[in-house]
């Protein structure tokens, strides 16, 4: 369960709230009816609450008092019609308040969710993975808690606690006086303990926190930590957070003890302030025996909504919280987004960078600066250069994966920003350089790349690069469900679905980041293979790692420090002698051992 | 979930050695909660008394009114002081219980960690515990509550015996509810967590795999995804609220009818005469006390089947006995130099024991000397290194240093005489230097230094925000796959071992750093008994002598030179380590901690 907690700076000022209930509003509004529903509900229910004592001091006054049988027998026959009417009504509560609360969370998860998709990779890039999943699973159901029974609570508590004093302030202006001595007290300690308990509670999950994570480090470390032999250390370390997530759970119990100490005191407290000024006014005249009766009966109507508002006001102000920085997902616009005149790119066409420059967001200097390059239909480019010289940024305006600060990006003349994003996605693929597997079959996985393709034309895919086969051979062939154990593909099998999705979609243009990391040496072989069969005829622009790639290439661009410093043949740039020679030898010297005997 | 007899007999051992280590606060908590039992059952009797005598008659009412406030004090403290003990008995439960599992998780082997997945152990130490802690705080309170329900029935049946019984008659019914309700509850409030899991899982693909989405414009696939997941969540969620909806309303419900039953039947006795005005309200008032209790009582009992389920788990996890553990009579290390001989005589070994990885495995190290391990993956090369350390034990065989088989020493004394760099590098969300120091916390800052500089890391640390305090890990400063593996290096050098083991210490290294890295280690291993485990062709070469594992025993030894030109399943086996890596791109490597 999450806990609904929320630290003072997410707390949110008053124009915050007002535009978060407002678009509460707008994503209520097709449960309207059910929310109305709803609320008819709770008045009825609320209603039937408080008609119990009021049952009870008719009865007693005009039925007991006066020796009136049949008063008596009206009211326990109304209290029965009470209980009936308000057994239904409260099922009803119950369903009509979830059915437009989880209608009104199924939406937000799948607005929240498109929102984030729509999103460029710059956006992933500047967001943390943990934090904007945070936002789809922790923010939400924090909120589902509330839903389930929090806000039928809050409701029928304010009502509950409005209505009972109506009745009250009907039927006895002093006995009413006389609760109102108590009241202020019961609120004044509900709040205290409310904002009181609140920093305890943040205190104790910042514990808990602590404490899980020495204990995930230690559990993740142990081979480490027997190895060193710090048993004894670690353990002694770890009941340090240990006892002191104890000590923080010691300090929350004892500012609740004492207000559960207090509340219990005041409830019975009240019985004797009723009886006591009940009693004496009764003498006077001035009320009857049943109004103190239903007095004492009512009195749990107001102290038990009290506490429950004061319990929940953390659970309202943390949804809120939620809230808020939902829609500022939603509301958020996608920085590569469609242009409103979109066009659809040629079939094929020369891919051109026009004086491109790049800076990431927040970043001092320019990724990527004043680059420009042809590259003509089937040609094979291969960018190359040190750790972040910008090869890999280069790769990702050339494919739009980013938008470039200045300068474009044209193919067969049409400027990508202009182009349609479908289109643009079925002429250049960029194949990541990890075999990236979805839950669910080999088939599922492969369609990522065209959801519409049929079973058929995924399996040409895989024909077309040579490793159909293969993945038949799978215990459930193509419907081999890839997350189970024991049909866990290995990384080579991975990068080959990786290409089939590319080959299923036929671009024009491939981007590959060069993904031979880690590779099983048995699925090596056919994963080179398959990826000779995906460039054939295609253009394709390679970031490339390893010397035997950028020999295959056509031309090659040497990046370094974000500009392109050389550009041409191998032979060429050999013969210039400037970065690419030294790279070359760099390479060649990073393998001490001789090449194991090689016939060829 | 394991219902074996004898296991449950264990999990309920287990909890009675909790229950009696905390005896004297539990009584004393259970003590407490029966004076809160009888300052609230003594209020209706005492409101009956006030009303018959001192409103309707003419008795004092401050007498009445004063001893009603004098129960609402005893309610009161005994209510806080109640809350008070039960909640710091059950807290406390839980926090001896999870330092013990903690330290018995510390002692178990690594076999048994091998099999064992984090997050199952980590649950044990954490959501298992929190139902156990739930049911201790429900002791006092259940126990005060089981005495109230039972005072009040036998107060309302010596006083009427036949309203009694029709009044309380619905609410045997409240208490059965609430079980029910509980038990058809908790399956559908697992069932909307696991369509929870489910939608976080497509949500976490999404982002994950986000250069594979966008690449291919496969939005459109993810979100139809989602909207069936969100969808399940809704239908599973309205299955709960169905639920709800069928028990909740009943469980308020069901005591108006005792409420009713009093109104109605004892209203009549008023009017005869046979029962007084107070007696009514006592009734009125005993029902309204009875609600909560029972409803608690209801959910007790679920309550209870969940925490014992979850101390089954836990046992499970202290009942399993550590497989590596100190000898009875330890032997001492010869103080000798050189030192660090080491000896593998006749060893077999096999994670699962009916198929061997190494199986007549002999290897020979002398003092001082270096020896990479070569062989395929999967080949035991680095099985060596953790029979050396003894995470395992071997089947057959010895395996000695110094002339000392390393199961009759010490683990201690084993464990420092060995150093190990693992392959993957781990590092703890500590300081540099206290990751460094993490053999020997109390070592000097030059000593740490000393180690960062043999281990090529000084320079770059030097250089970090806060030097050698730069905190390091999942919430500090990232490090490269080469900086965590030079600090990982300058930690095994700083305990000095005898025997230096270094798997594949170069694997997340950016190439051109390399070299460094070499330098680096070729420094280490100077002087000192040192075993290469070699996953990469360039790392061969540092080592005096290679030894070619295959098939489970040593296939070839001698130079890298020598075997290159005798043996062709040594240039087999390259050729293949060198297909199998190959450099990273420029991401810095996050794997290892956290």
């Amino acid at each position: 369960m999450y806990a609904a907690v929320v630290n003072d700076e997410d707390r949110l000022d008053r124009d915050q709230t007002r535009n978060v209930v407002r678009r509460s509003l707008e994503f209520a509004e097709p449960y309207r009816t059910t929310v109305w529903k709803a609320i008819a509900y709770v008045t009825i229910v609320t209603l039937c609450t408080v008609a119990g004592p009021v049952l009870v001091l008719v009865a007693t006054d005009h039925g007991l008092l006066d020796h009136n049988a049949k008063v008596l027998n009206l009211c326990v026959i109304a209290y029965l019609a009470v209980v009936g009417i308000s057994y239904i009504a409260s099922r009803q509560q119950y369903l009509a308040i979830n059915v437009a609360g989880e209608g009104f969370l199924r939406d937000l998860r799948v607005r929240v969710f498109d929102r984030l998709q729509a999103q460029s990779m710059a956006f992933f890039d500047r967001n943390k993975a943990g934090v904007l999943v945070a936002r789809m699973t922790a923010d939400i159901e924090s909120m589902a808690e509330l839903i389930q029974w929090g806000l039928l609570q809050f409701v029928s508590a304010l009502l509950l606690l409005a209505v009972t004093l109506v009745v009250m302030a009907a039927t006895s202006w002093q006995l009413l006086l006389a609760v109102m001595l108590i009241l202020p007290v019961v609120i004044a300690a509900s709040v205290r303990f409310q904002r009181q308990s609140h920093q305890a509670y943040l205190d104790v999950r910042d514990k808990v926190g602590q404490n899980l994570s020495t204990l995930q480090e230690s559990i993740a470390g142990v081979r480490v930590i027997q190895a060193y032999h710090r048993e004894g250390e670690q353990t002694r370390r770890f009941f340090g957070t240990n006892r002191a997530l104890y000590g923080s759970h010691l300090h929350a119990v004892r500012i609740s003890v004492w207000y559960f100490g207090f509340i219990e005191f005041v409830g019975v407290f009240a019985v004797a302030l009723m009886v006591g000024v009940g009693g004496w006014l009764a003498h006077q005249g001035s009320v009857s025996v049943g109004t103190v009766a239903a007095f004492v009966l009512l009195l749990s109507n107001l102290f038990d909504p009290i506490q429950q508002l004061s319990q929940l006001y953390n659970t309202v102000q943390s949804a809120g919280a939620s809230l808020h920085k939902l829609y500022g997902i939603i509301d958020a616009e996608p920085d590569v987004g469609e242009h409103p005149q979109a066009v659809a790119l040629p079939r094929t066409g020369v891919l051109e960078a026009h004086d491109l420059s790049f800076r990431y967001q927040g970043a001092e200097r320019r990724a990527l600066a004043h680059v420009t390059l042809r590259i003509e239909p089937g040609e094979r480019l291969a960018l190359v250069g040190p750790t972040g010289a910008g090869k890999s940024t280069l790769a990702k305006l050339l494919s739009r994966l980013y938008d470039p600060t200045d300068g474009f990006v044209t193919f067969g003349d049409i400027d990508l920003r202009v182009a349609s994003l479908a289109s643009l996605r079925e002429r250049v693929v960029v194949v990541p350089q990890e075999g990236f597997l979805f839950g669910g079959t080999v088939l599922d996985n492969i369609r990522v790349a065209r959801p519409d393709a049929t079973d058929d034309e995924v399996a040409a895919a895989l024909a077309s690069i040579g490793v159909l086969e293969r993945f038949e051979e799978l215990p459930e062939g193509l419907r081999t469900e890839v997350r189970e154990r024991g049909s866990r593909l290995s990384s080579g099998e991975r990068q080959l679905v990786s290409l089939a999705r590319a080959a299923l979609v036929d671009p024009a243009v491939l981007v590959l980041d060069e993904a031979t990391s880690n590779l099983d040496p048995g699925t090596e072989a056919v994963v080179e293979r398959a990826l000779e069969y995906l460039m054939s005829g295609r253009t394709v622009i390679v970031v490339a790692h390893r010397l035997s790639t950028v020999r295959r290439a056509d031309r090659i661009a040497v990046v370094d420090h974000a500009r392109l410093v050389e550009y041409g043949s191998h032979d060429e740039l050999m013969a210039l002698g400037g970065r690419y020679a030294a790279l070359t030898e760099a390479w060649l010297k990073a393998q001490p051992v001789a090449p194991p005997a090689d016939p060829a | 979930m394991p219902t074996a007899p004898a296991s449950t007999r264990s999990g309920w051992r287990l909890l009675w050695s909790v229950l009696r280590r905390q005896r004297r606060g539990l009584i004393v908590g259970v003590l407490v909660g029966l004076a809160w039992s009888a300052g609230k059952v003594a209020v209706p009797r005492l409101t009956r008394a006030a009303v018959d005598r001192a409103v309707i008659g003419n008795g004092s009412l401050l007498f009445w009114a004063g001893l009603i406030a004098i129960a609402a004090v005893i309610a009161g403290v005994f209510a806080g002081w109640r809350r008070l003990v039960a909640f710091r008995e059950s807290r406390l439960t839980e926090t001896m219980l999870r330092e013990q599992i903690f330290e018995h998780i510390m002692r178990l082997h690594v076999g048994y960690h091998d099999r064992t997945q984090t997050g199952q152990l980590m649950s044990r130490a954490s959501s298992d515990l929190l139902q156990i802690q739930g049911f201790v705080v429900m002791i006092p309170i259940t126990t005060s509550q089981l005495a109230m329900v039972v005072a009040v029935v036998v107060v309302l049946l010596t006083s009427q015996p036949l309203l009694a019984l029709v009044a309380l008659a619905p609410l045997p019914l409240v208490n059965l509810l609430a079980q029910r309700f509980s038990r058809s509850i908790h399956p559908a409030v697992l069932a909307v967590q696991a369509e929870q899991a489910q939608l976080a899982t497509v949500v976490e693909e999404s982002v994950a795999g986000v250069r594979v989405v966008k690449g291919f414009g496969a939005e459109g696939v993810q979100a139809a995804k989602l909207r069936v997941e969100a969808d399940d969540i809704r239908r599973e969620s309205l299955q709960a609220a169905r639920i709800r909806s069928n028990f909740l309303p009943a469980l308020d419900l069901l005591p108006n009818l005792g409420l009713i039953a009093v109104l109605g039947i004892g209203g009549h006795r008023v009017l005869d005469g046979t029962m007084s005005y107070g007696q009514m309200i006592e009734f009125l008032q005993y029902i309204a006390l009875l609600v909560y209790p029972l409803r608690n009582l209801g959910m007790t009992v679920a309550f209870a089947q969940r925490a014992a389920a979850a101390l089954l788990r836990v046992d499970e996890v202290l009942s399993a006995v550590p497989e590596v553990v100190d000898p009875a009579m330890p032997k001492q290390l010869p103080e000798q130099r050189p030192n660090g001989a080491v000896h593998f005589a006749g060893v077999r070994f096999g994670y699962d024991p009916d198929a061997p990885v190494l199986d007549g495995f002999e290897l020979d190290i002398a003092p001082g000397t270096s020896v990479a391990l070569v062989g395929e993956t999967a080949s035991g090369k680095s099985t060596v290194a953790r029979l050396l350390a003894r995470f395992y034990d071997v089947q057959t065989g010895s395996v000695s240093i110094d002339g000392v088989d390393v199961r009759s020493l010490a683990l201690g004394d084993l464990r420092r005489a060995v150093g190990i760099v693992f392959e993957d590098t781990f590092l703890f969300n500590d300081s540099v230097s206290g990751n460094i120091a993490f053999a020997r916390p109390d070592a000097a800052l030059a000593d740490i230094e000393a180690a960062a500089r043999l281990a090529g890391a000084h320079d770059f640390i030097a250089a970090l925000p806060d030097g050698y305090d730069t905190q390091i890990g999942e919430r500090g400063f990232s490090l490269s796959g080469g900086q965590r593996q030079r600090i990982a290096i300058a930690r095994a050098i700083l305990a000095d071992p005898r025997v230096l083991v270094l798997d594949d210490a170069t694997s997340a290294v950016d190439p051109s750093k390399e070299h460094e890295i070499r330098e680096a280690m070729t420094t280490v291993m100077e002087g000192r008994t040192t075993i290469v485990i070699a996953h990469r062709a360039g790392t061969i070469a540092l080592a005096d002598r290679v030894v070619l594992i295959d098939g489970g025993r040593v296939a070839a030894s001698g130079t890298h030179d020598e075997l290159l030109a005798s043996s062709p399943r040594y240039r087999e086996v390259l050729a293949a380590l060198e297909a199998e890596v190959d450099d990273d791109d420029d991401l810095p490597t996050v794997k290892g901690v956290g």
